[in-house]
C-alpha cells in the first residue's frame, strides 16, 4: 500500500494557535498565531532545533495542553471545548503516543505492556490479548513479548512502546523524539515503523525531532524555528519501509 | 486485566517492603498492647470468668469486685425467690495481709472464701473439683503458682494471714491477682481470718446460676430494686466483669495509655507507609503518565495505587498475625496475662488497613505529577 490508498483527508488542523508560559515574572510566548493542517496516511516531521516551540505544538495538537488563543480541531472535535474527563476519552479512542522515554513499566512484560491500555477501551481479555500479540509481531517483537524492558535493548523497548500505541488502533499516532535515546540502526528501524503504520493503516503520524537522520524518511517536514513554521515540504522520493526489520 | 499494581509490588518488593513492615509492626504493636492490656486488667475479673455464676448480688454501687462490702444474709431468701435461679451460694472477698516464714516480709494478698463442693460455682473454671475438695480441711488454703515464689512458700507450708496460721494444699493456675495475690480458702477459713467485726461473718458477694443462663439479663432486672431484704444491686456476670475491669483501666489511666499509644502507632506507621508508597507512585509516574497520555483516566490510575497500599495493608496484617501468634502462645507459656477476643482483634486488623488506607490516599496526591505534557521535551 501507499500513499495514494488514502486520499489526502486533514485529520489535525491548527488554527492561529497561541501559547505563551509564565515562569515569575517572566512569560515566554512559545507559539504566536501559527496554522497548519495535518493529513491522514503519511508521516509529517516536525523539525527544528531545541526551544523551538516543537514539541508545546505536538502537546498542543495531542490534547495534552489547551491553547491560549485560537483553535485545535482534531478528527472534527474541537479539543479546546472538552473538559478534562472529554480529553482523556478522546485520547483513549483516537490517539497514541511514542515518547522518547520509552515509559514502560518495569515489572510487566512486553505482552503486558500492550494489553494494559487495552482493558480500559472495554476490550475482553482475550481480544485485549490477541490485539497486542497482533501488534507486537506487526512491530518485529513476536519472539520477544515475554520480556520485560529490563531484558531488552532501548530499540526493541522503543518498538513495544509502538506497540502500546498502536495496539489501540489510533487514527493519530503522536512520536515525540522517538529515536533520540537510540542508536542509528534502531532509529532506522522506529522510523520505518512509524512510516509504515501511516502508510498501512491510514493512521496521521505526528513525529517531532531535531534528528537530521529522519528527514529522508518523512512524507512531509514542517522545518520551526521561534515557535513559526520556516518551510513545510514533501518528500517525493522517500525509500520504501522495511517491513519488521529488526534492530 | 493486567495485575499492574501486584506485580509491580511482586517485582519492586524491596521498595514495598518498609511500608509493609511498618503496617505490619504498627499491627503487632497494636496487637500485642490490646492482649496484654486485656490479659492484665481482665485479671481484675478473674473471680467472675474464672466463675460459673450467672448473676452476682454485691453492696450497690460497687465498681469492681475488689471494692465489694458485706451485705446482709437475708438477700439470698430473696433470690431464691425468683423461680428463674437455680442456685445460690456465699463469696467472701477480703483484703488480707500474708507473712511467710521465709524472708519476704509481709505481702497484701486478697482472699476469696468459696464454697469448696464440687458443684461449688465460685471458681468452677479456675480450680478443679479434686483441688477444690482440698480445701474442705481447716486453715487450708490454695494459692497461683505464679505466686508461690512471691509469697516464700511451698506447698505443704504453712504461713500466716492476719496471724492466723493457714497452710498451702495447692497451686492453681490462670487466677493472678491485679496489684496483690490471690489466696482461695473455704467459706469457713474465710471467715477466721477475716479480722473486720463490721463483717461478721456476712458474705460479700452473693452469686446465683441461672436455669437459662441466656436470661441473666432478664433476671437481673427483676431482682433489682427490691430494698425489703437490705440493701443490695443485682449484675450479670458479664456486666460485672465488665464493670471491673474498665474501672481498673480509667482508674490507672491505662485506658488513656492505649488510646495514647493506638494513636502513636497509627501516626508513625502511616507517615513511614505513605512516605514509601509516596517514593513507589513518584519512581513510575513516567509510566503512569504514559498511561494517562494514552487516554487511562487520573481516576484509574487512582485504584492502582490504592490497590497497592490494600496489597502492602494485608501483607503486613498476614506478616503481623503470624508473629503475634507465636509472641502470644510464648507469653501464655510465661504465665504472662495476654488475652484477645474477637472485637478487639477486628479493631486492630481495622486499624492496620485503616493505616495502609490512609497512605495510599496520601500517596494519591502525587499521581498529580503524572502530567503527560511533561513527557514532552
Amino acid at each position: 500500500m501507499n500513499a495514494s490508498a488514502h486520499p489526502s483527508v486533514v485529520t489535525l488542523r491548527a488554527e492561529n494557535v497561541a501559547k505563551a508560559f509564565v515562569s515569575g515574572r517572566l512569560r515566554t510566548q512559545v507559539l504566536d498565531g501559527l496554522s497548519l493542517s495535518i493529513e491522514a496516511g503519511e508521516l509529517t516531521l516536525i523539525s527544528g532545533p531545541s526551544g523551538c516551540g516543537k514539541s508545546t505544538l505536538l502537546a498542543i495538537l495531542s490534547g495534552l495542553q489547551n491553547v491560549d488563543a485560537g483553535r485545535v480541531l482534531a478528527l472534527d472535535s474541537e479539543l479546546g471545548q472538552l473538559d478534562r474527563g472529554q480529553l482523556e476519552g478522546f485520547r483513549l479512542r483516537h490517539t497514541g503516543f511514542v515518547f522518547q522515554g520509552f515509559n514502560l513499566f518495569p515489572a510487566l512484560n512486553a505482552r503486558e505492556q500492550v494489553e494494559l491500555p487495552l482493558h480500559y477501551l472495554g476490550l475482553s481479555r482475550e481480544r485485549a490479548r490477541a490485539r497486542a500479540v497482533h501488534s507486537l509481531e506487526e512491530v518485529g517483537l513476536a519472539r520477544r513479548m515475554g520480556l520485560k524492558p529490563a531484558e531488552l535493548s532501548g530499540g526493541e523497548k522503543q518498538r513495544v512502546a509502538i506497540a502500546r500505541a498502536l495496539a489501540k488502533r489510533p487514527q493519530l499516532l503522536f512520536a515525540d523524539e522517538p529515536t533520540s535515546a537510540l542508536d542509528a540502526a534502531s532509529g532506522q528501524t522506529i522510523i520505518d515503523i512509524l512510516h509504515r503504520i501511516a502508510r498501512t493503516h491510514g493512521t496521521t503520524v505526528l513525529c517531532v525531532s531535531h534528528d537530521p537522520r529522519l528527514i529522508g524518511h518523512a512524507d512531509r517536514v514542517l522545518a520551526m524555528e521561534d515557535g513559526r513554521i520556516l518551510s513545510d515540504r514533501r518528500v517525493s522520493a522517500s525509500p520504501a519501509p522495511h517491513l519488521g526489520t529488526p534492530s | 486485566m493486567v495485575a499492574l499494581a501486584r506485580k509491580t509490588l511482586v517485582h519492586e518488593w524491596r521498595r514495598f517492603l518498609p511500608a509493609i513492615l511498618a503496617v505490619g509492626f504498627a499491627g503487632l504493636l497494636q496487637l500485642l498492647q490490646a492482649a496484654l492490656v486485656l490479659g492484665i486488667f481482665g485479671s481484675a475479673s478473674v473471680y467472675i470468668t474464672g466463675s460459673a455464676a450467672d448473676l452476682w448480688i454485691g453492696y450497690p454501687g460497687t465498681q469492681s469486685v475488689n471494692l465489694g462490702r458485706a451485705i446482709d444474709p437475708n438477700v439470698e431468701a430473696r433470690v431464691l425467690m425468683d423461680p428463674a435461679v437455680a442456685k445460690v451460694e456465699p463469696f467472701i472477698w477480703l483484703d488480707a495481709d500474708w507473712r511467710g516464714h521465709a524472708d519476704t516480709g509481709g505481702e497484701s494478698v486478697f482472699v476469696s472464701g468459696i464454697d469448696p463442693q464440687s458443684a461449688g460455682l465460685m471458681f468452677a473454671h479456675a480450680l478443679p473439683p479434686a483441688l477444690r475438695a482440698r480445701l474442705e480441711e481447716p486453715d487450708a488454703v490454695i494459692v497461683d503458682r505464679a505466686d508461690i515464689d512471691k509469697l516464700g512458700v511451698a506447698i505443704g507450708g504453712t504461713a500466716a494471714i492476719n496471724g492466723h496460721t493457714v497452710r498451702v494444699v495447692g497451686v492453681s493456675s490462670g487466677l493472678r491477682a491485679l496489684g496483690g495475690v490471690n489466696v482461695v480458702s473455704s467459706l469457713a477459713t474465710a471467715r477466721e481470718l477475716d479480722t473486720d467485726p463490721a463483717d461478721g461473718g456476712r458474705p460479700t458477694y452473693w452469686v446465683a446460676s441461672l436455669r437459662d443462663p441466656a436470661q441473666a439479663g432478664a433476671v437481673a432486672a427483676r431482682l433489682r430494686g427490691d430494698g425489703a431484704f437490705g440493701p443490695y444491686e443485682v449484675w450479670t456476670a458479664q456486666g460485672f466483669a465488665r464493670r471491673s475491669v474498665l474501672y481498673w483501666m480509667l482508674d490507672t489511666g491505662a485506658g488513656a495509655g492505649v488510646l495514647f499509644l493506638a494513636g502513636i502507632v497509627f501516626l508513625v506507621g502511616a507517615v513511614i507507609t505513605s512516605q514509601t508508597l509516596v517514593a513507589a507512585v513518584a519512581g513510575s509516574v513516567r509510566e503512569y503518565a504514559t498511561l494517562n497520555a494514552l487516554g487511562v483516566g487520573v481516576g484509574a490510575l487512582r485504584w492502582v495505587v490504592l490497590e497497592q497500599a490494600f496489597w502492602v495493608g494485608a501483607l503486613g496484617l498476614l506478616g503481623a498475625t503470624v508473629l503475634g501468634a507465636v509472641l502470644l502462645a510464648l507469653a501464655r507459656g510465661q504465665d504472662v496475662p495476654v488475652v484477645l477476643d474477637i472485637p478487639v482483634t477486628l479493631a486492630c486488623v481495622v486499624l492496620a488497613m485503616g493505616l495502609a488506607g490512609v497512605s495510599g490516599l496520601a500517596a494519591i496526591r502525587s499521581l498529580r505529577r503524572a502530567d503527560p505534557a511533561s513527557l514532552l521535551r
